[in-house]
C-alpha cells in the first residue's frame, strides 16, 4: 500500500461508503477534517449502469459490478434459505442502485405519545430536534417533491404527474385519500435515465457516491481506499487504536483519531463481532450484548394497479400516507415502485407463490409458472406496481450472526412475529380500501421481507445496557468509535430509511467534529 | 437506437486491416460518411494510396496488430483526432496450410494476427469507450469455426476464438455498459486476396458492413449478421415455445430496411 495512506494519522476513518458513510464523510471533509473512506468494493467506472442482478453469482463478477460478493444465509422461522441479497459493495454502497426515494419519517416514528405509544419509549432524540438534519439531508440530495406541510419550503418542485398517475390519484382522492408526489433525489438533468434500480452514469441521481463520496473527495481533504476490507478493529479498552485492513491480499494497519462504522446494518455489527480479543471476547462495542441484535426489515406489500391509461414509461411519483398509522397500529406508507412489471419480475412472483405453497413438491411446477407469468406480463404491462412498506419492530432474537473468517456470506436469524402478521392483515385491508374501485392485484402472497431495508443492529439509546450507541451515534463503550448507518435505528419506521440515515449521519459528523475541537491537539 | 448514429459519426473510427480488400472498402465508405478513419495495416504504401484517394479524413497508421506495443502507439495517435467511437476488427490472414505443414510457431503467428490483434485492439478501444460509456465494435467474422475446411486449421481456430471473445465480452460488459455495443458480421465470400475470384465485390459488402457499424442499439449487443441479415442463435423447440409465450422478438433484422 502507498506509504502515505498508511503513515498518516487520519482524523477520521470512515468504514463503508453507503448513505451513512458517504454523507458523514462529506460533512467531515467539508469541515476540514482529514478523512479516509475505506470501501470493500471497487470505485468502478462512472459510466456503468448495471443493476443488483441476483443472477450474477461468481464472487469476482459480483465484485466487479459493485455487488456484495457473498450470499445471504437466512434462517427465517428456522428454515434456511440462501440467496444473493440486494446489497451493494462499491463506492456508494447499495445506494447507487436505489430508486432515490428520500421520504421523511413521521413524528411518531421517533416520539412517544399516549395517542401513539412508541414500542421503545421513543428515540433518544425528538422529531423536532431531528428535523433540521432531515432538511439539511434533503438539500444535499437535491430532493424534489410535494411538501407535507406549508412550512416545508426546502424541496424542489416535482415534475407534473403523468396521465396514468393523475387518473390513479383522482380515484384515490374519491376514496378520501390524499396522494402526493413522492420525494425523490433525482436531479432530473437533461438526458436523465430514471436510474431506479441501476447505477446512474450521470451526476443526476443523488446517492452516496454523487452526493457523498465525490463531493468529499473534491474538497481535497478526503481520500478513498477501495477494494479494501477492514478485518478487525483493535482497542486498548477506552479507544480504538487502529484498524487491520486487507487490500489485494496484503494486510496492514491504519491509524485514526476517530473511527466511524458505516458498513450497513449487516456490515457494522459483523465487524464489531469479528473484533474479538481477550478483553472483549464478544466483540467490541458489545458490553450490552446487543450488537447485531434487533434486526428489522420492512415487509413489502406489492400490488398492481391498472389505471386504464398506459403511460409511455414507468413512473415513481405517487405516495400515500393516509393509513401510515391506523387502527391504533403502526403500518407504513405506500408508494409507486417505478419499475415495469417485466416478464422476469412477474415470473418471480408466481414462482414465489408456488414455492410457498403445497404445489412446490409437484415436479416442473416452477417451470409451469412461466406460462401464466407470460400471460400476466402481457396483462400487467399496462399496470403500475405499488409497494406498501410495513414497519417491522425490533426483537433481540432477530440478529446478524458473527462472520465466518474468510467468508463474505451474511448469516442472520429472523422470526416473523405474530403481531407483524396481524398488522399485515390490517395493512392489506387498508390498501384495498384506499384503492377500492380500481382494478388491482396483490402480488405478495406470504409476508415478504425487504432485504434492502435492514436496520436496528447497532441501536442508539439513552441506556447503555439497552443500546449500543448513544444519542450522537457514538458507541457507549469506546470514546472514538461511532456508527452512522441503518444499524442505529431503534425502530424501522414506515418509510424508506435512506433520508433518516443521511440525517443521523450529519448529526454524528457534527458530534465528531465537536469532540475533536475539544480534544488537545 | 439509431441507424447512421450521429454520435458514432461525430467521432473517429479505427479500422484494422485497412490496407486492402474489405478493410480498405470499409475505410473509404466511412470517410464518405464523414468520419475520421484511422486505418491500421502492415503495408504503409497501400495505406498511403488510400489516403490519397480519401483525403484528410483517412489517417494512415502503419501498424502490425500482432505487435501490441505498436498497437498501443497507434491508439495513442487518437489524441490528435475526435474521440474514438468505432472499432472495426478486420485484420486477418488466411494461410492455406495442411496442419502437418504447420509448426507451433506458424500456427500461433496466425493466431497472433487474427485473434491477438482483435483481442488487443478491442481491449485498447474499451479504455476509450468506458470513459463515456459509449462505443461500437464490429468484428468481421466467419462461420469457418463451425466446419473447418482442410488447410484452414489456424484460420478457423483464430476466427472461432474471436466469436467466443464477442460472447465473453457481452457477458462481462453488456449489463454494465449497455451503450458499448459489440456485434459480429460475416461479410460473405468476397472477391479479395483472401476470398474467391467470383466472390462479391468488397465495395458492395462494405455498404452493409458500414450500415451495421454505424447502427447503435443496445439490442445489437452480441448480435450476428451475415451480409445484410441477422442470424439468430439456433434455438430448440423448448426455447422457441418460451420465446413465443414471452412474446420475444424472433424475426431477424435486415440492414436493407430503411426504418
Amino acid at each position: 500500500m502507498t506509504s502515505e495512506i498508511t503513515s498518516i494519522n487520519w482524523d477520521v476513518i470512515v468504514i463503508g461508503t453507503g448513505i451513512g458513510g458517504g454523507t458523514a464523510g462529506r460533512a467531515l471533509a467539508e469541515t476540514g477534517l482529514k478523512t479516509l473512506f475505506i470501501e470493500k468494493g471497487p470505485l468502478g467506472y462512472r459510466s456503468e449502469q448495471n443493476t443488483l442482478d441476483p443472477n450474477i453469482s461468481l464472487p469476482q463478477a459480483r465484485h466487479a459490478r459493485g455487488l456484495w460478493p457473498g450470499q445471504m444465509i437466512a434462517h427465517k422461522n428456522n428454515r434456511e434459505t440462501r440467496f444473493f441479497g440486494p446489497l451493494g459493495a462499491g463506492v456508494g454502497g447499495s445506494s447507487v442502485f436505489y430508486a432515490a426515494t428520500l421520504e421523511r419519517p413521521e413524528p411518531h416514528d421517533l416520539d412517544h405519545s399516549d395517542a401513539r405509544p412508541h414500542p421503545t419509549g421513543g428515540w433518544p432524540i425528538t422529531f423536532e430536534e431531528f428535523e433540521p438534519y432531515l432538511a439539511k439531508a434533503e438539500e444535499l440530495y437535491k430532493v424534489s417533491g410535494e411538501p407535507h406541510s406549508e412550512n416545508q419550503t426546502n424541496l424542489r418542485p416535482p415534475p407534473p404527474l403523468s396521465a396514468g398517475d393523475e387518473h390513479i390519484a383522482r380515484r384515490l382522492r374519491k376514496n378520501g385519500m390524499q396522494p402526493y408526489h413522492l420525494h425523490s433525489a433525482m436531479a432530473l438533468i437533461d438526458g436523465c435515465l430514471d436510474c431506479a434500480g441501476h447505477k446512474c452514469p450521470f451526476p443526476c441521481k443523488m446517492d452516496a457516491r454523487s452526493a457523498g463520496v465525490e463531493p468529499a473527495l473534491a474538497t481535497g481533504k478526503a481520500s478513498l481506499l477501495d477494494n479494501t476490507e477492514v478485518t478487525q478493529l483493535i482497542t486498548n479498552g477506552a479507544q480504538i487504536t487502529h484498524a487491520l485492513v486487507r487490500r489485494n491480499g496484503e494486510t496492514f494497519s491504519l491509524k485514526a483519531k476517530q473511527f466511524l462504522l458505516a458498513g450497513g446494518a449487516f456490515g457494522s455489527p459483523r465487524l464489531c463481532l469479528a473484533s474479538t480479543c481477550e478483553a472483549h471476547p464478544n466483540g467490541i462495542a458489545n458490553s450490552s450484548g446487543l450488537v447485531g441484535r434487533g434486526l428489522m426489515f420492512h415487509l413489502n406489500e406489492l400490488f398492481a394497479v391498472w389505471p386504464g391509461i398506459t403511460d409511455p414509461k414507468p413512473t415513481k411519483a405517487l405516495g400515500l400516507r393516509d393509513f401510515y398509522f391506523a387502527n391504533d397500529q403502526r403500518l407504513g406508507m405506500v408508494q409507486a415502485m417505478g419499475v415495469n412489471a417485466s416478464y422476469g419480475e412477474i415470473a418471480y412472483y408466481f414462482d414465489n407463490l408456488i414455492s410457498q405453497s403445497k404445489m412446490r413438491h409437484v415436479p416442473m411446477m416452477g417451470k409451469l409458472s412461466r406460462l401464466p407469468a407470460a400471460l400476466a406480463s402481457k396483462m400487467l404491462g399496462s399496470a403500475k406496481i405499488f409497494v406498501g412498506l410495513l414497519e417491522d419492530l425490533a426483537y433481540n432474537e432477530n440478529r446478524v450472526m458473527p462472520p465466518v473468517v474468510g467468508s463474505d456470506d451474511i448469516a442472520f436469524e429472523y422470526r416473523l412475529h405474530e403481531e407483524l402478521v396481524n398488522r399485515r392483515t390490517v395493512f392489506r385491508r387498508e390498501i384495498s380500501r384506499a384503492f377500492k374501485g380500481q382494478r388491482r392485484l396483490f402480488l405478495s402472497f406470504s409476508p415478504e421481507l425487504n432485504y434492502g431495508h435492514p436496520s436496528g443492529t447497532m441501536r442508539f439509546g439513552r441506556d447503555s445496557n439497552l443500546s449500543v450507541l448513544n444519542a450522537s451515534g457514538r458507541t457507549h463503550d469506546h470514546q472514538n468509535l461511532w456508527c452512522a448507518d441503518a444499524g442505529f435505528m431503534p425502530s424501522s419506521m414506515g418509510v424508506n430509511p435512506s433520508l433518516t440515515i443521511a440525517a443521523q449521519a450529519l448529526r454524528t459528523a457534527k458530534a465528531i467534529k465537536e469532540t475533536m475541537k475539544n480534544e488537545p491537539k | 437506437m439509431s441507424r447512421n448514429d450521429p454520435r458514432i459519426l461525430a467521432g473517429s473510427a479505427i479500422v484494422t486491416g485497412a490496407g486492402s480488400g474489405l478493410g480498405r472498402a470499409l475505410s473509404l465508405r466511412l470517410t464518405q460518411k464523414g468520419m475520421t478513419v484511422l486505418g491500421l495495416g502492415r503495408r504503409s504504401a497501400a495505406l498511403s494510396v488510400i489516403a490519397e484517394e480519401a483525403g484528410r479524413a483517412f489517417v494512415a497508421v502503419p501498424t502490425d496488430v500482432s505487435d501490441f506495443d505498436a498497437l498501443r502507439s497507434a491508439f495513442a495517435t487518437l489524441k490528435d483526432h475526435p474521440p474514438l467511437t468505432l472499432l472495426i476488427n478486420c485484420a486477418a490472414i488466411y494461410p492455406h496450410r495442411d496442419f502437418l505443414d504447420e509448426t507451433p510457431e506458424s500456427f500461433m503467428n496466425t493466431m497472433a494476427i487474427n485473434f491477438g490483434g482483435t483481442l488487443a485492439a478491442t481491449r485498447l478501444a474499451l479504455d476509450h469507450f468506458i470513459e463515456t460509456g459509449f462505443g461500437r465494435i464490429l468484428n468481421v467474422a466467419t462461420f469457418a469455426d463451425l466446419t473447418p475446411l482442410p488447410t484452414a486449421s489456424a484460420y478457423s481456430t483464430s476466427k472461432g476464438a474471436n466469436r467466443i471473445l464477442t460472447r465473453a465480452l457481452v457477458a462481462d460488459l453488456s449489463d454494465r455498459f449497455p451503450n458499448i455495443v459489440i456485434s459480429d458480421w460475416m461479410p460473405g465470400m468476397l472477391a479479395t486476396e483472401m476470398g474467391l475470384p467470383n466472390g462479391l465485390s468488397p465495395e458492395r459488402s462494405a455498404i452493409w458492413g458500414t450500415e451495421l457499424a454505424l447502427w447503435h442499439a443496445t439490442s445489437l449487443n452480441g448480435a450476428t449478421f451475415e451480409q445484410d441479415r441477422e442470424i439468430l442463435p439456433a434455438r430448440g423447440i423448448k426455447s422457441r415455445l418460451k420465446d413465443g409465450l414471452a412474446l420475444r422478438r424472433t424475426k431477424p433484422r435486415s440492414l436493407n430496411d430503411t426504418s
